[in-house]
């Protein structure tokens, strides 16, 4: 939604622009790619971006397994949704950088951490690419359109907001990212048919069960926090958790919830008789 | 020993012959025949199979498609319509490399609506990944059922197979046709061992979802099976040929070529009769000679360049047509033969089930011959079609 | 019988998959499979739970799994028990199929086999609407409810019909067993999977799925959405045994309809008009689910509680 706002936000200019996101298997929550290509003439290239001028991270808990510059250009400029300065920000080389702290800006102005609307008037501040006048008229018209013309107004109030906070700076460089690894068969080498056992490559785990080398806490913004002195170890919790990532350690008559693999959803705690459970910010 | 039988009983024969293990099963003329006998050998207690009445030939294909993944030898049957409605899963089944074998009773598949002979049927399934073969008489259709099953699950190919007979002019039509015993099939054709299949003991996921960055290789490596099965089907028939005493030339088979000057390609029953008026021409003294497509998916390239190397113009005979002029083996052989200068034209005869006769046969050749002299003639020529001069 | 402690620890589903925060499908499958056992092979037709349960190298099941096309459930799970059963294997043969997968395009499979009594688990994980294409109305949706194919427009708000009777089509098969379940009641949900499982023949498991996105709520609140549903009487918990019908749980006083609808966004444009219509077709089901033999129609309705409306900040929480 945010690659297609820009996009409009553009075309409203007198410019030329593309927005498409990458159809990935995950579902709500999971981490996404989307690209925009911005110019004064028609364009007529359909591939994915692989050098941007620009690159807008919507979620800075990305940074810490995902290479996020590693294709932006050297004099581009990198977008983050953080509560950090640029330069506490540390990207493995030292790049122009924004910062802005949009999830406080959303859950303050739309009540809800959905910081799209709000990246955008940062990206505008970042880049000059587009003009804020013109963000906040096509916000105000798309979201406006399917939500109502509160909401589009409030959103258009988020990206304004954002705007203003956005502070630019160099990132630092100090750590290594390494690539995270994938396995990637040559013809020969993929399994006959696609049909996989459990089997463990370079990259780690395959076939049955291999989900498990799916991190997934990236996608929770809040996570449960269990009181073990109220907990009558009811077991609801276990049961219900959509993910299996609270465990039994049975012979200490407890449970341990993983949170690599917790995405926040909070039926735990909604559930739990005894009020055990307490949902806190996974990231502030 | 000799029977007197129909060419879907011979089909049927065939099958139990291979000791097949699951058989999910629809009825559709001209092919029902296969199922009923095949029910009967069960029922009977002469095969230990399941025999699964389906409600649809996609639910076949589906209820196939599992049996074998949890490893099991399957056959099944259609025809036609039945063929159309299971398409999805022929593009499911042979990336999966699941050796499946499933004779099409060859059929128009309407509209308008007809039971009679057509290869649009199983021509528009030649991209799904499943091997096809086309048959000439009854002892061939039992025969190549067995051959299917070894080309279906040898290591190097591990793709579902469908020969195909004639409707009506083999499946209901009775011949001779020598039926192997038992223990000369079980020497030929061993059980069915594959590496990995739903299984409890070593559970596999089979049919995973898979995004862009695998489905290139996937596709690679069943383009690479198609086309390793051209070796696996000449050593499979130069085997059974030693084992059984009948050689049917593996991809191609041909006949009297040898100082042709002209040929007809032709598939299925067309080929038999063409025997005769080969026969007929050469007696006359016309060099000419037949090639039999028997393979049309992998499709024979390379055999064909050699075979029609020293011909000075050839015929293309097609039971169905693509719409956009001539007929799909047309397009393939004109595409094999890129490069080479002789005449190439086609002749489609036969379609709905019309009755390809030696007159028509007689025509091609004609026309043929007109074309190696250089005379003017159609490339595509509609045979004893109204309203259409040849 | 299994009680929520004696249920395995082992995960034959296994964390990071790709489901939703909340899955009501994913909270499903995974107590499913808890019961079930090591024993057993799925099959998943075209759904959500092939792509968050299985992306090429990845999967989350522990069991063998299968997956081909989206109409086939039915027939898929008689090839496979056919191959089990003529290689002299015991494995409790299983399908998870969708709401779409089974009261519409996958009906015809799904009836070849129960008429067959082929001897296979048909689990119907039933959120009412094609989630996996972007929540487009089914056969399975109710009354009233929005979907991106039964917009709230200026002439039309939502979906006109009433749910689909799937139930009485599966029992008219006169199968071994037809039973309705809800993640919400964990013992009856137990008992039932163990029951189908021990039993042979064609099986078949209703459950009452909820999709956070396709529902428009608050993903802590899966569960609880599945215990409302009951008490109003819009998801009735019961059995049928070899054609013997029996309630397995029977709610106290009607609660009202709207405190059901008000939990979840895809209801919330509903009319007075709609919420009565809804209302009363809630009525029929439930005189007929729980009404004494011969006693009059009860119809009694605790008054709504006092909700809190869906708002503004809800419906952007949970997007379009």
């Amino acid at each position: 939604m945010a690659a297609q706002t820009l996009a409009e936000a553009a075309v409203n200019e007198g410019n030329y622009a593309v927005a498409f996101p990458f159809f990935g298997a995950e579902r709500r929550g999971a981490p996404v790619l989307a690209f925009t290509r911005i110019d004064s003439k028609k364009i007529f290239s359909k591939t994915q971006v692989y050098n941007p001028d620009c690159v807008v991270v919507l979620d800075d808990s990305l940074l810490d397994t995902i290479d996020v510059v590693s294709g932006l250009k050297p004099e581009g400029i990198a977008v983050i949704n953080s509560k950090e300065r640029p330069e506490d920000i540390d990207l493995g080389k030292i790049i122009n950088t924004a910062t802005v702290n949009a999830i406080s800006i959303a859950l303050e102005i739309l009540k809800a951490p959905i910081t799209n609307t709000a990246i955008l008037g940062a990206f505008a501040k970042a880049t000059g690419v587009v003009k804020i006048e013109s963000l906040e008229e096509s916000i105000k018209r798309k979201f406006g359109e399917k939500l109502g013309e509160k909401t589009g107004e409030r959103n258009a109030l988020a990206a304004r907001t954002a705007y203003e906070k956005t502070i630019i700076g160099k990132s630092r460089g100090i750590k290594k990212l390494e690539a995270r690894k994938q396995w990637l068969p040559t013809y020969q080498e993929m399994p006959v048919g696609g049909s996989l056992i459990e089997g463990k490559t370079d990259a780690g785990l395959i076939g049955p069960g291999s989900f498990i080398e799916n991190k997934v806490s990236g996608w929770a913004t809040y996570r449960p926090l269990r009181d073990r002195e109220k907990c009558v170890m009811c077991l609801l919790c276990w049961f219900y958790c959509p993910e299996g990532t609270i465990h039994r350690i049975s012979n200490r008559g407890d449970l341990m919830t993983n949170y690599d693999y917790c995405k926040g959803c909070g039926v735990c705690a909604n559930e739990c008789p005894v009020d055990a459970i307490k949902m806190v910010r996974a990231r502030v | 020993m000799k029977k007197v039988i129909t060419g879907d009983h011979a089909v049927a024969i065939g099958a139990k012959l291979c000791r097949v293990e699951v058989v999910p099963a629809y009825p559709i003329t001209p092919q029902t025949l296969i199922i009923e006998h095949i029910a009967d050998f069960v029922n009977d207690g002469e095969l230990d199979a399941k025999f699964l009445t389906m409600e649809s030939e996609h639910s076949v294909m589906s209820a196939a498609a599992a049996a074998s993944a949890a490893g099991a030898r399957v056959f099944t049957a259609t025809s036609s319509q039945g063929l159309a409605f299971m398409h999805e899963m022929l593009y499911a089944t042979a990336p999966l490399r699941l050796p499946i074998v499933m004779p099409d009773a060859s059929r128009t598949l309407g509209g308008p609506p007809g039971i009679w002979c057509e290869y649009n049927d199983s021509m528009g399934a030649r991209d799904s990944g499943w091997l096809q073969l086309y048959v000439e008489d009854n002892q061939e259709a039992l025969d190549m059922v067995i051959q299917s099953f070894r080309i279906a699950e040898d290591k190097r190919v591990l793709l579902p197979v469908m020969p195909c007979l004639d409707g009506f002019v083999l499946t209901h039509t009775v011949e001779p046709v020598d039926v192997p015993q038992q223990e000369e099939i079980d020497s030929f054709l061993p059980p069915y061992e594959p590496d990995i299949i739903l299984d409890t003991a070593r559970p596999a996921m089979i049919g995973t979802f898979m995004p862009p960055e695998y489905i290139m290789e996937m596709r690679r490596q069943t383009a690479g099976a198609v086309e390793s099965s051209k070796e696996v089907i000449q050593e499979i028939n130069s085997k059974f040929a030693k084992k059984f005493g009948r050689d049917y030339g593996g991809l191609i088979d041909t006949y009297r070529m040898d100082d042709a000057e002209i040929a007809l390609i032709t598939m299925g029953t067309v080929t038999s009769t063409s025997r005769e008026v080969v026969d007929e021409l050469r007696q006359k003294g016309e060099k000419v000679g037949l090639i039999k497509l028997r393979f049309f998916r992998p499709f024979p390239s390379r055999e064909l360049k050699k075979a029609v190397s020293k011909l000075s113009a050839l015929g293309v005979f097609d039971r169905s047509i693509s719409y956009h002029g001539g007929g799909q083996v047309y397009n393939e052989v004109r595409s094999a033969l890129f490069g080479m200068t002789i005449p190439v034209i086609n002749h489609l005869a036969g379609l709905g089930g019309r009755d390809v006769t030696k007159e028509q046969i007689m025509k091609m050749f004609e026309l043929t011959r007109k074309a190696a002299k250089g005379e003017k003639v159609n490339e595509i020529n509609w045979h004893d079609t109204r309203g259409e001069t040849v | 019988m299994i009680t929520i402690k004696e249920l395995p620890d082992e995960n034959l589903f296994t964390a990071g998959h790709t489901a939703c925060p909340g899955c009501g499908v994913a909270m499903s499958i995974r107590n499913a499979i808890r019961v079930l056992g090591k024993d057993t092979a799925v099959y998943v037709p075209a759904s959500c739970g092939v792509v968050f349960g299985t992306t090429f190298p990845y999967g989350a099941w522990k069991v063998p799994f299968f997956h081909t096309a989206f109409e086939n459930t039915g027939a898929c799970l008689t090839g496979m028990q056919a191959a089990f059963e003529k290689k002299g294997k015991k494995v409790t043969v299983v399908g998870f199929a969708g709401d779409g997968g089974t009261y519409d395009i996958g009906l015809q499979s799904m009836s070849g086999a129960a008429e067959r009594n082929d001897d296979v688990l048909y689990i119907c994980l039933d959120n009412e609407a094609y989630m996996n294409t972007g929540i487009q109305r089914s056969g399975g949706t109710p009354f009233g409810a929005w979907t991106t194919t039964t917009p709230v427009g200026k002439h039309i708000q939502g979906n006109r019909r009433f749910k689909k009777n799937l139930g009485d089509i599966v029992v008219a098969h006169e199968i071994p067993y037809y039973a309705t379940l809800s993640i919400g009641q964990p013992l009856d949900f137990i008992r039932k999977v163990e029951k189908a499982k021990n039993i042979r023949g064609f099986r078949f498991l209703h459950m009452f799925t909820p999709c956070i996105p396709g529902w428009k709520m608050d993903p802590a609140r899966t569960v609880e959405v599945t215990k409302r549903a009951v008490e109003s009487g819009m998801w009735t918990l019961y059995e049928v045994e070899n054609g013997e019908k029996r309630i397995t749980y029977k709610p106290g006083k009607m609660k009202s309809v709207k405190d059901y609808l008000m939990m979840q966004g895809r209801f919330r444009h509903m009319s007075d008009e709609d919420i009565n219509a809804l209302q009363m077709w809630v009525c029929k089901k439930w005189n007929l689910h729980y009404k004494e033999k011969g006693s009059p129609d009860i119809c009694e309705i605790a008054p709504p509680e006092e909700h809190h409306a869906v708002t503004e900040e809800h419906r952007e929480m949970h997007g379009p």
